[in-house]
């Protein structure tokens, strides 16, 4: 029973980090893409970025989403508690056979539809169509259609404030200089606030809510300063001299590409490691209470690796063909991804990156920020959605069939 | 003619050498930029009226050498941006979100070719039969083709002043540049329409010294150099509605 535990244990660890490293290579790629597109970091740069903060970022905001697909999707009380072993294999194995395929094919299926699917659909065929807490996915559907929404509001909204506030002004290179500081001391803001506010960190440092908040003030205000420091030679060589502008924002473009590494890390990690928490507790199986703290840095060193090592190649080709993509764009396109990304994280809402980001991308287009975005993108993205639930839980059954069958 | 935007086009000649990965957002963009595309038929536009503009004055002169090279290099130009043109023309699906009314987009884009239409027509026209300018219509001949190229060249600042106003996200005080620039190309077609009026009177008054079918081809001549300064103009009234809130 010992070695049959470390075997099952040690192959779903296997079929996790591996959906962790698709999750880098694919979705991490994607999503720092619009950084390297506007040139404002290097390839090497953007995969050392999202290495080091998408780690970060699973460890400690990473729990809220993972909880939500490890016990929130099916209730695993209805289920005889030897399936739940079987099933939860067959929903990784059926959500990574989904991103290989869709990763050969080239379809924008998302890794969060993937696995939310494949776990409906252990659900149905263990339990009962009862079992699956429908509910709990509604909500997650209705997350869907919102979190592209909200992301292109976000993302018009900080572009709109970009152009009243420095392109419509008779000085812009002076606007942006402040403006930009305030903007980026606000993502440092929300950052820290994530990382201090009802996380482990908080928990085991005893950090309070008010606390939490000051020293989220305290850090905005050390970036801002540093921010304009940075920017203080920073002189305009004509009237409307738009070039300098954009300079200025390529700068502040590293920080939001640290927010969106940061977010991605927060709520794509579950996608990964959620079923595994479902049945691992410390080493032994058995319906768990909370989430390990080393499956949550397999999972960030899984998506860590994807993006370190697949990822730049996806990276460099995704951001060559948004080169029309420019700073001041990229920076509202990532604030706006990245910010409803970690709010989604913070209520334990699994949502695509991709997606959001797509969203953020209509949002600056809606601004007249881009020159031509196109629209049939989001049908594409509604088709995926409305197929991959389907078909990754029919996948999820088959092989739960198949693998009960054998064991 | 329109064909729709084909994913398959982007994605096509990427997997000829690159591996295989899932990218909606790539997928959102275009590889050339539509104004961008826009300036670059301009620059033909440029290159031409540039070429007109030293061969014409030639011509009025009375040198004719080298004239059918020009022509060629017109010709050319033309089919170099009718490419553009239709490039562009091409990958603009209904879906297409920009920031500007697509109509109004591609009407500038219609008239700015039309410019080229009428240069190629016009070199064609007098590289067929050298029609001698009359000694004492010489001067206001001149006057009247720099007026032309003026004209153009005017419309090439307001057409070029769209860079700034898509960096800008299109904020007024761009908006109110572009519209000066724009009365500058009607002050000039204006200009441009009054010489017209005084050269057709001096061809009415010569019309017993010379020959019916130079005065045919005198007329000609002006109405056609006219017209370019014409549609110069109306690529700027395109642009103006273009870029109206």
């Amino acid at each position: 029973m010992e070695l049959n535990n470390i075997l099952i244990i040690g192959s779903m660890s296997t079929i996790a980090f591996y959906m962790a490293w698709c999750i880098g290579a694919n979705d991490v790629a994607n999503s720092m893409a619009t950084a390297v597109g506007a040139k404002a970091i290097t390839h090497k740069q953007a995969v050392l970025i999202a290495g080091v903060l998408v780690f970060v970022g699973a460890i400690i905001v990473g729990p809220h989403v993972s909880e939500t697909i490890k016990s929130g999707i099916i209730n695993i009380n209805t289920i005889n508690s030897s399936l739940i072993i079987l099933g939860f294999i067959s929903a990784l194995l059926s959500a990574a056979f989904w991103i290989t395929l869709s990763t050969w094919k080239e379809m924008p299926i998302s890794t969060t539809h993937s696995i939310i699917g494949a776990l409906m659909g252990f659900g149905i065929v263990a339990g009962g169509i009862g079992s699956v807490n429908w509910v709990k996915v509604g909500s997650v559907a209705l997350s869907w259609l919102l979190s592209p929404l909200f992301g292109c509001i976000l993302a018009f909204l900080i572009f709109k404030i970009i152009v009243r506030s420095i392109f419509a002004k008779k000085e812009p290179v002076k606007s942006a200089k402040v403006v930009g500081p305030i903007i980026i001391g606000f993502t440092g803001f929300l950052i820290t606030a994530s990382l201090f506010l009802k996380t482990p960190l908080s928990e085991n440092f005893n950090i309070t809510e008010i606390h939490g908040i000051i020293i989220s003030i305290i850090v905005s205000i050390i970036i801002s300063i540093i921010a304009i420091y940075l920017f203080s030679s920073i002189k305009a060589k004509k009237e409307e001299d738009y070039l300098t502008v954009e300079n200025i924002f390529k700068k502040l473009q590293i920080g939001t590409s640290c927010y969106v590494a940061f977010s991605i890390g927060a709520n794509d990690v579950a996608n990964a490691i959620g079923p595994v928490a479902g049945i691992i507790q410390d080493g032994t199986l058995s319906q768990a209470t909370s989430i390990p703290l080393w499956l949550l840095a397999l999972g960030g060193i899984g998506i860590a690796v994807g993006a370190m090592t697949w990822g730049r190649k996806v990276m460099q080709t995704v951001g060559n063909r948004i080169t029309n993509l420019t700073n001041t764009r990229g920076f509202s396109v990532d604030f706006g991804a990245a910010t409803t990304v970690l709010v989604a994280s913070k209520l334990g809402m699994p949502i695509s990156t991709s997606h959001t980001v797509v969203g953020a991308v209509i949002g600056v287009g809606l601004a007249r920020g881009l020159e031509a975005v196109n629209l049939n993108v989001i049908k594409k993205i509604v088709i995926s959605w409305l197929l991959t639930l389907p078909i990754a839980a029919g996948t999820c059954i088959v092989i739960y069939l198949c693998l009960s069958h054998i064991a | 003619m329109l064909k729709p935007y084909c994913l398959r086009d982007i994605i096509g000649d990427r997997m000829k050498n690159e591996s295989h990965f899932r990218a909606p957002i790539s997928n959102t963009f275009r590889k050339k930029t539509p104004f961008n595309q826009l300036l670059d038929h301009m620059g033909k536009v440029r290159e031409c009226v540039d070429l007109l503009g030293v061969g014409l004055i030639k011509y009025y002169k009375g040198d004719y050498k080298d004239f059918s090279e020009l022509a060629k290099k017109v010709s050319k130009l033309e089919h170099q941006a009718d490419l553009i043109k239709s490039d562009l023309r091409s990958h603009l699906p209904s879906k297409l979100l920009m920031p500007v009314d697509k109509g109004r987009f591609l009407w500038t884009l219609r008239e700015q070719d039309a410019i080229l239409d009428h240069a190629e027509n016009l070199v064609e026209m007098l590289d067929m039969r050298h029609t001698k300018i009359p000694k004492e219509l010489q001067p206001i001949f001149i006057e009247h083709a720099n007026l032309v190229i003026e004209t153009v060249k005017a419309m090439e600042i307001a057409i070029e002043n769209i860079r700034d106003l898509v960096e800008t996200g299109f904020v007024k005080r761009e908006r109110e540049q572009t519209k000066e620039y724009i009365h500058k190309v009607h002050d000039f077609e204006y200009k441009a329409d009054k010489k017209r009026y005084e050269m057709t009177k001096g061809i009415y008054k010569l019309e017993k010294k010379l020959s019916p079918m130079n005065v045919y081809h005198l007329l000609k001549i002006v109405d056609w150099v006219d017209e370019i300064a014409d549609h110069a103009e109306n690529v700027s009234d395109w642009l103006r509605s273009m870029i109206a809130k």
